[in-house]
């Protein structure tokens, strides 16, 4: 075989009419397959990954022997393989999204999202009842971390990038593994102080539980950014007499103003679905409290979890309609630090390219 | 810089009205290193109050805590053992491991190699947005819509591979449900970005010319992957896998409904509902535990704890190893 003579291989060749045929047959015809073998009653698992998923590979190789010779095989195996794999995360992803959407909608309305859990049985209507206290509970002990979390995170971020010291590399590390701490450790260390001090368990808790978890975030998110403002500038400041403090305050830190924001938004994002820490933390409430530093508050991942095990179909409703305002809120989050984080070069593109017409 | 201009005549030395002695920069620079150091004292805290309130729990169970397989809270003297929960974790790391790394170096390859820019961004963007998803939201969704389909896999997995002893099962009567295989799926879903985040940014560092030269020399897409692309990334990926390992370790709500704990060891009967995961075990159990049984709590938490740090540090070394441009 090794001796058969080579098809010629125009790897620079623009892809001829023919050739584009192949090509929309072969990706074609296996999900026609694939369809029609479910559509006869076959079980549909068994047809993705038995029927179809070979049938493509042998399809895909086919077209790239005809086009590129031996190596075209390995190559378009490969192909398929990727898309099929990175095709199957983004279905899972799809999937959380479209039922978060089609059962939270059930429950979602103007007064889910501003009434209380009062007087709400099992068999309540979805008309009464919701998540307001949960959320006003969500926002203060997130709120309380943020304000804790982002300048102690901000500090760390400028020790990271400006320090000399022969330990920074280790405080990275750390910083690092921390981020991968466990949800229910954080909570069970408040606890265990709880515990030790005789404290009471509160709202202040749960926000000192979350503490761990958002800091790492913050830190490494906030050095970026640092490390993105040019060190001239900060050269420049020292240079015209400013003392380091003045530099970081007045050129350094306006300098990476969104960064630190996504930073902020990034923690946010990172802690307001923790449970684990809250559920061992926090007493949970059905009424709305508006005290953080004593007494129970109810927060929204605690109504989703409370709810999530019911076999009441409203009850099970109520949880899907608490992910969702827990999803949007994370979704507000999520877009406004990538508006933030968006490249200022994509900005000015357009008025660059008048310029040079 | 020196070389720029030669002064002409030396000016009149002034006094630098500004200097790294100055007091206000001192009490920054002093402020920053406490933020930095904190880091150390968070985790010397978490170590010091857990071992505190563990401390009766590991005093009367001894070592066989961490290797038993009983937990009694009616026996008189109570007998607490975490030994399945914490080989139960291992397993649920691993099968989650297992199925997020292929799915996130895909991703990954995807993005850097394949994508136009645009797409490529959007790709990013969603996979971020997985990242971004509360473990709750994963849980409720786990719970009702992809544990019953997980059950089905699970179902044709063992009906055409239960000669290969990972499928096999002791009886099918359960209907699959609340094994570590779907929660090692949850887990995995939960890693996936993780993997993809570190891979994705080891690729797209890469030496263009390096791939280049491969694809020069006659090389395919397959061949520059599998010599060239992978063997100079594979220690970020493998420090991007480690790092996942140790979230999935510590998961707790999103696998703690669809998974089944029970007091037995689980040796790699993945479809079984046996085992459980240390996380969740901590989570059952605190909502009507009794003083002791907060202390064996508390000893598990801390052995959780003690796991994921360890293999999150080497993660991290191994990961800030492969990525020297990190360093400034």
């Amino acid at each position: 075989m090794s001796f058969a003579p080579r098809p010629a291989v125009q790897p620079w060749a623009r892809v001829n009419k023919s050739r584009r045929a192949e090509i929309l047959f072969a990706s074609i015809m296996p999900s026609a397959i694939a369809l029609a073998l479910i559509a006869f009653g076959l079980d549909r698992n068994l047809t993705l990954v038995g029927v179809f998923l070979p049938i493509q590979v042998l399809a895909a190789s086919v077209v790239g022997y005809r086009a590129f010779g031996r190596r075209g095989i390995g190559d378009a195996a490969l192909l398929v393989i990727v898309f099929f794999l990175a095709s199957f995360v983004l279905v899972l992803l799809a999937s959380v999204v479209t039922s978060l959407v089609t059962q939270g909608s059930k429950a979602l309305s103007w007064s889910f999202v501003t009434q209380n859990n009062i007087y709400v049985s099992n068999t309540t209507s979805l008309d009464y009842g919701g998540v307001g206290h949960a959320i006003v509970g969500t926002l203060m002990i997130v709120g309380l971390t943020t304000l804790v979390t982002v300048p102690l995170g901000i500090a760390m971020a400028v020790y990271l990038t400006q320090s000399q010291s022969k330990i920074k590399n280790l405080v990275r590390t750390l910083t690092q593994a921390i981020s991968g701490l466990p949800s229910v450790v954080a909570g069970l260390f408040v606890l265990s102080m709880v515990l030790t001090f005789g404290w009471e368990k509160s709202g202040v808790m749960g926000s000192m539980a979350l503490l761990p978890l958002m800091l790492p975030t913050v830190a490494r998110v906030a050095e970026e950014a640092l490390r993105l403002v040019p060190v001239d500038l900060r050269y420049a400041a020292l240079a015209l007499g400013a003392p380091n403090y003045r530099a970081f305050f007045q050129v350094i830190l306006p300098a990476a103003k969104s960064g630190i924001i996504t930073a902020m938004l990034l923690g946010v994002a990172r802690i307001i679905g923790e449970t684990a820490p809250l559920l061992l933390t926090v007493p949970i409430n059905n009424g709305t409290s508006w005290n953080i530093f004593s007494g129970n508050i109810m927060t929204l991942p605690a109504y989703i979890y409370g709810y999530l095990s019911s076999l009441f179909s409203t009850s099970q409703n109520r949880a899907w309609g608490g992910a969702i305002v827990l999803m949007i809120i994370v979704a507000i989050l999520f877009t406004t630090t990538r508006i933030l984080s968006r490249p200022k070069s994509m900005k000015s593109k357009p008025t660059k390219q008048k310029a040079s017409k | 810089m020196s070389d720029s201009s030669a002064p002409k005549t030396a000016p009149a030395r002034r006094k630098l009205s500004a200097g790294p002695l100055s007091t206000g920069d001192k009490w920054f620079f002093r402020s920053t290193s406490v933020a930095a150091y904190s880091a150390f004292v968070l985790v010397a805290f978490i170590l010091l109050f857990l071992f505190l309130q563990a401390a009766p729990a590991i005093t009367s169970q001894g070592i066989s805590f961490i290797t038993g397989s009983t937990w009694d809270n009616t026996a008189e003297p109570i007998v607490m053992q975490i030994g399945p929960m914490i080989w139960g974790s291992i397993l649920i790391g691993a099968v989650g491991v297992v199925i997020a790394t292929p799915l996130a170096i895909a991703l990954a390859y995807l993005i850097v190699y394949m994508l136009p820019n645009r797409l490529a961004s959007l790709a990013t963007n969603l996979v971020d947005l997985l990242a971004a998803l509360p473990s709750v939201i994963i849980g409720l969704w786990g719970l009702f819509v992809f544990s019953p389909v997980a059950a089905e896999w699970g179902a044709a997995l063992n009906a055409y591979l239960g000669w290969f002893p990972l499928f096999n099962v002791s009886s099918a009567d359960n209907g699959f449900s609340g094994s570590p295989f779907i929660a090692g799926w949850i887990v995995a879903i939960m890693i996936v970005p993780i993997i993809t985040s570190i891979t994705r940014e080891v690729f797209s560092q890469l030496d263009r010319d390096l791939i280049n030269g491969a694809l020069a020399l006659g090389g395919s897409r397959l061949s520059t992957l599998r010599r060239v692309i992978l063997p100079t990334s594979s220690g970020a990926i493998v420090g991007g896998v480690l790092l996942g390992l140790g979230r999935a370790l510590g998961e707790t709500v999103a696998i703690f409904y669809v998974l089944q704990l029970t007091f037995d060891f689980n040796w790699g009967q993945i479809l079984e509902p046996k085992g459980g995961a240390v996380a969740s075990m901590i989570l059952a159990k605190f909502g009507e535990a009794n003083a002791s049984e907060v202390s064996g709590l508390m000893a598990s938490g801390l052995v959780l704890f003690v796991i994921t740090l360890i293999i999150n540090f080497f993660a991290s070394v191994i990961v800030n190893r492969a990525q020297p441009w990190r360093k400034n």
